[in-house]
């Protein structure tokens, strides 16, 4: 059986573990944080900008320019890691297509493009004639519902038309006296009957035959079925709107990946930090993990390095600029001089330095720039490749899932 | 068109400006101060934060110590809002020369500037983080001020005294009748409008702009050198009180705590223009040098956010062409009537923000003097609206405050502990306010996130509140993010970097707000 080291808890890494504990493999995660995935809007993106609006992902991945990751990943891996998380999660949890983009507003009423979403945003695809209600609650500031709803109806849609929305502003604490509460704390209020009834109760009278209403993504923390309940006593098909974070969209497949991780035999050494390595010439043979008493040795066959970007401080800036990826020392690609890397352009390009990262094989293992592999048996994934700004591009799960599977078909044929 | 009369049209809100409307209502003139953009976004807004006790100066101009010392003094009392009463260390560290230390003590003495020298046990105990290579120490009575909140007690004033201020109206002509200046011609920015104000007297307090509104009445070659200074704010108190070199004034020789930051600075260099103020790589590594050499591990302090502003300087002989440190530094007073024949006209330039009362008075004199109308001046006695307690400010304060209201209030800001009401209030009053604007008077966004999460509640709360249209809304927004990147990108490494990279996974990952439909073209200034 062989001994696999997955570095990093987020997407990538709980997918790659999944995958690699289900193939047979002994899979330990070591984890210092929590990873994006607990903080993201839950949706899965593939590819929304690139930079004009994407309608179709896939064929976009498919198209995508030779610095970008997609284009070691490839479309087959992309499609496969799509489809294993869906598989992994079980029926009900996320819908869509990653050849279509939905258009999906945002808790600023822009409608964002993205790929799979959980069934409880998917009422609010955009389309002309619909008439939205658009429901904020005075105790939470993250979801400004005036704001949404004046930037919906200003919005054009892509195939024409407008959809008309409104705003309601509901005055209902969580907890009764209340007055500023996280989204974490609605979600989990919502989780609880009693509470789904009074806003049922509040919000009943104000509506006016809309075709949808929009919340904030907070139905309910632990209880699938909130959104649905919601929905059923309201009489009309109810949509969420994802928050920045805490993310509860994010939250919830986080928490559910990790039980799948679980049942699947993937070992978890959570909040300890990798803080070495071992290596035999092109071999690495363990990985140190600093864990609370003494640093821990963990013999390894395979690493699978999905540690994030800048985000999570897998790669450092220091005070001279000197750009670093901290644990192996790994060559970073798209290094340039500062000043190209970083300008005082805000809204126009992204900035060059966030598309620095590590270059990798089609085997996902980081390699030098003249192509040679850094380590056989080291395969880099997720948010550390070089190449993409993700956030400006919506590509962050899409090359989370893809790198995985493409790195787990490489360590599964090895 | 607009047409409105006055006394005296003050030109500039930087604090000159607003001491001298101050100043002239006071004395019952009937006075409008126009401002181009906000409230002391000038060079009061883009300086050092230090309330000088004079001890900078001791050596090299023990007048403007002495002014120094006494206009702090009078602060003290009449803003007391607008300062923390930081004290400050002068230190002399290993390497520097003994001889000045010497010399500086000599000119205290000599002067009374009330200082006390103290241990370096002692100092290091009270500012453990300073370099321990400290070899003399001496407490001054420096302090740390806010040039926002100055500017506003001043301006809170004049208006109390019945002056009008206007921002956003931009000087662009100035009318000579017969040798006299007569009116003011302005366009204001937000709607295009013209405004004449018609005027027996014009004081043109534009920094370092000035020289520019000299020459629109006709007034050449008043050649202003903006001395461009960078400084870096590190997210938080490294030191309690100001810290200084004990020796000649340079770059990167003082570090200011100001509210939950640290000020290092700055540079001098000279700049061409005062509305393209660079912020090089280089100088930046020359104040985390400088940092370092004040308290070590500086460098590993996260930076928060950067700026430059320009010292407004009249061009002399005696200086050489680029370091603008010596040119004096007192401030300058052209009377256009001898200089150029254009009666009713004064230009200032240069100065400190400490001694801004001192300036405004000697003005509002000369004026008084030429038109023949002695009105005493009685700006010392009075606090400003806001200061009537005489409490200085704490920088804790707010964390009370929120204490005593968490209960009731919405945090917007965490980092700097905005409240919705703090803002919607702010907004209230300020019905025209960018969120720039508001965040100059509340901190809003200035703290560690440096906006990624507050930016869009408060855009959201002043959509809730219906003082904005959502595209209102939103365009504020967009200003406001890109504006707050003019000081993050020439300094971004480190945490902040990493905080960087969450506020866009927030803003533009999960808000895509760079696709908000745009209603006016985003311009950046
Ligand atoms: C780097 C640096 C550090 C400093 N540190 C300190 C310090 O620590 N302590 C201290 O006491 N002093 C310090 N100073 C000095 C102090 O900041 C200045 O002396 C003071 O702010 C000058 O104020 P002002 O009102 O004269 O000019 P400004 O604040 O520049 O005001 C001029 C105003 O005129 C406006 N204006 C320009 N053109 C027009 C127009 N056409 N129409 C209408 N309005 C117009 C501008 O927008 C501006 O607001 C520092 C200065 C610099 C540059
Ligand atoms: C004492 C003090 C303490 C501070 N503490 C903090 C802090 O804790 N956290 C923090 O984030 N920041 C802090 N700052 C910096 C502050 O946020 C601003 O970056 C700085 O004061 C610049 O002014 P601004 O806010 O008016 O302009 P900016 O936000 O820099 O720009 C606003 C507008 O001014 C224009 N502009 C930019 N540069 C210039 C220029 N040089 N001349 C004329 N117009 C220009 C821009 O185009 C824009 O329209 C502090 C500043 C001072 C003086």
């Amino acid at each position: 059986m062989k001994r696999i080291v997955v570095i990093g808890g987020g997407l990538a890494g709980l997918v790659a573990a999944t995958k690699l504990a289900g193939g047979g493999s002994s899979v330990t995660l070591v984890s210092e944080g929590l990873g994006g995935l607990q903080l993201s809007q839950g949706t899965i993106d593939v590819y929304g900008y690139n930079p004009g609006r994407v309608r179709a992902p896939m064929a976009a991945v498919a198209g995508a320019p030779a610095v970008h990751p997609y284009a070691r990943i490839g479309t087959s891996a992309v499609r496969d890691g799509v489809a294993f998380l869906q598989d992994a999660l079980g029926t009900g949890w996320l819908v869509g297509d990653p050849e279509v983009n939905l258009q999906l507003p945002t808790a600023l009423g822009v409608l964002r493009p993205t790929a799979l979403v959980p069934p409880s945003m998917a009422a609010g695809q955009a389309q002309a004639g619909q008439r939205w209600a658009i429901v904020g609650f005075r105790q939470l500031k993250d979801f400004g519902a005036e704001l949404v709803a004046g930037n919906l109806a200003r919005a054009e849609l892509s195939r024409g038309g407008r959809i008309e929305a409104r705003p309601i502003v509901l005055d209902l604490p969580p907890r009764s006296g209340e007055s500023d509460a996280s989204g974490l704390v609605y979600a989990r209020a919502f989780d609880d009957p009693a509470f789904r009834e009074r806003v049922v109760a509040a919000l009943r009278p104000l509506l006016d035959g809309e075709t949808a209403v929009g919340f904030p993504a907070v139905l309910g923390l632990t209880d699938p079925e909130a959104w649905t309940a919601l929905r059923d006593a309201l009489g009309v098909p109810v949509f969420e709107i994802p928050l920045p974070p805490p993310g509860i969209p994010g939250m919830r497949l986080g928490r559910r990946l990790t039980a799948v991780a679980k049942q699947r035999g993937v070992r978890f050494l959570a909040g300890s930090r990798a803080i070495g390595h071992e290596a035999d010439g092109l071999r690495l043979t363990g990985v140190v993990v600093g864990t609370a008493a003494t640093p821990r040795r963990l013999r390894a066959d395979d690493v699978v390095y999905a540690p994030g970007g800048f985000e999570s401080g897998a790669i450092t800036v220091d005070s001279r600029w000197g750009i670093r990826e901290r644990l192996f020392g790994l060559p970073l690609a798209g290094l340039d001089d500062i000043d190209r890397l970083i300008t005082d352009e805000y809204w126009d390009d992204p900035q060059s330095v966030f598309s620095v990262g590590v270059g990798v094989d089609a085997a996902m293992r980081p390699v030098r720039s003249d192509g040679s592999v850094v380590y056989e048996n080291l395969f880099a994934i997720g948010g550390i490749l070089a190449g993409a700004c993700r956030w400006r591009e919506k590509s962050g799960e899409g090359i989370a899932l893809g790198s995985a599977m493409a790195a787990c078909r490489a360590i599964e044929a090895g | 068109m607009t047409r409105m009369s006055a006394d005296l049209v003050v030109i500039g809100g930087g604090v000159t400006g607003a001491g001298v409307a101050r100043d002239a209502a006071m004395r019952g003139f009937r006075t409008i101060l126009v401002e181009r953009a906000d409230i002391a976004q000038g060079t009061s807004g883009r300086f050092h934060g230090l309330l000088h006790s004079g001890a900078r100066y001791v050596v090299a101009d023990p007048r403007s110590a002495m002014e120094c010392a006494e206009e702090s003094a009078i602060l003290r009392r009449i803003q007391a809002e607008a300062i923390e009463d930081t004290g400050g260390y002068f230190v002399q560290f290993a390497g520097d020369d003994p001889d000045y230390a010497d010399r500086w003590v000599e000119s205290a003495r000599a002067i009374g500037l009330p200082f006390e020298e103290i241990d370096v046990a002692e100092l290091l105990r009270r500012e453990p983080r300073v370099n321990p290579s400290a070899q003399r120490a001496m407490h001054v009575a420096d302090g740390s001020v806010d040039g926002w909140r100055l500017a506003w007690g001043a301006v809170d004033s004049a208006k109390a005294y019945g002056a009008k201020v206007l921002s956003y109206l931009e000087v662009c002509g100035i009318e000579v009748t017969d040798g006299q200046a007569s009116a003011v011609r302005c366009r204001d920015r937000r709607t295009d409008a013209e405004v004449v104000i018609d005027t027996g007297f014009v004081i043109n307090a534009a920094g370092p702009w000035a020289g520019r509104i000299a020459a629109l009445a006709g007034c050449g070659e008043v050649e202003v050198v903006p001395g461009r200074g960078v400084m870096l704010a590190v997210g938080h108190r490294l030191v309690h009180s100001t810290v200084n070199r004990l020796a000649v004034p340079g770059d990167g020789d003082l570090i200011v705590p100001a509210h939950t930051v640290s000020i290092i600075g700055t540079t001098d260099v000279r700049a061409d223009d005062p509305d393209q103020l660079w912020i090089p790589r280089v100088e930046v590594q020359q104040m985390l040098d400088a940092g370092e050499r004040l308290v070590p591990g500086f460098r590993q302090a996260r930076i928060v956010h950067a700026w430059a502003g320009a010292r407004p300087l009249v061009k002399d002989a005696r200086a050489s062409g680029t370091d603008t440190r010596h040119l004096s530094r007192g401030m300058v007073i052209l009377d256009h009537a001898s200089r150029d024949g254009v009666r009713g006209l004064l230009t200032v330039i240069g100065g400190k923000l400490t001694t801004y009362r001192l300036m405004a008075k000697g003005l509002v004199d000369l004026m008084c003097e030429q038109l023949g109308d002695p009105r005493p001046c009685t700006t010392d006695t009075e606090p400003v609206p806001g200061s009537e307690s005489g409490h200085t400010h704490q920088v804790s304060q707010r964390l009370r405050d929120r204490e005593n209201d968490r209960l009731t209030e919405q945090l917007l800001c965490e980092c700097e502990l905005v409240t919705r009401r703090m803002f919607t209030d702010a907004l209230h009053e300020n019905p025209d306010a960018s969120l720039d604007d508001l965040r100059r008077q509340l901190r809003l966004g200035m703290g560690s996130c440096q906006g990624g999460f507050c930016s869009t509640r408060a855009a959201a709360v002043a959509c809730a509140e219906g003082e904005r249209s959502a595209a209102e809304a939103s365009d504020a927004l967009r200003l406001f993010l890109s504006n707050r990147w003019l000081g993050l990108w020439p300094i971004l490494q480190g945490d902040q970097l990493r905080q960087a990279v969450l506020d866009n996974w927030i803003i533009s990952g999960t808000l895509d707000a760079e696709h908000l439909p745009v209603a006016s073209s985003g311009s950046r200034r």
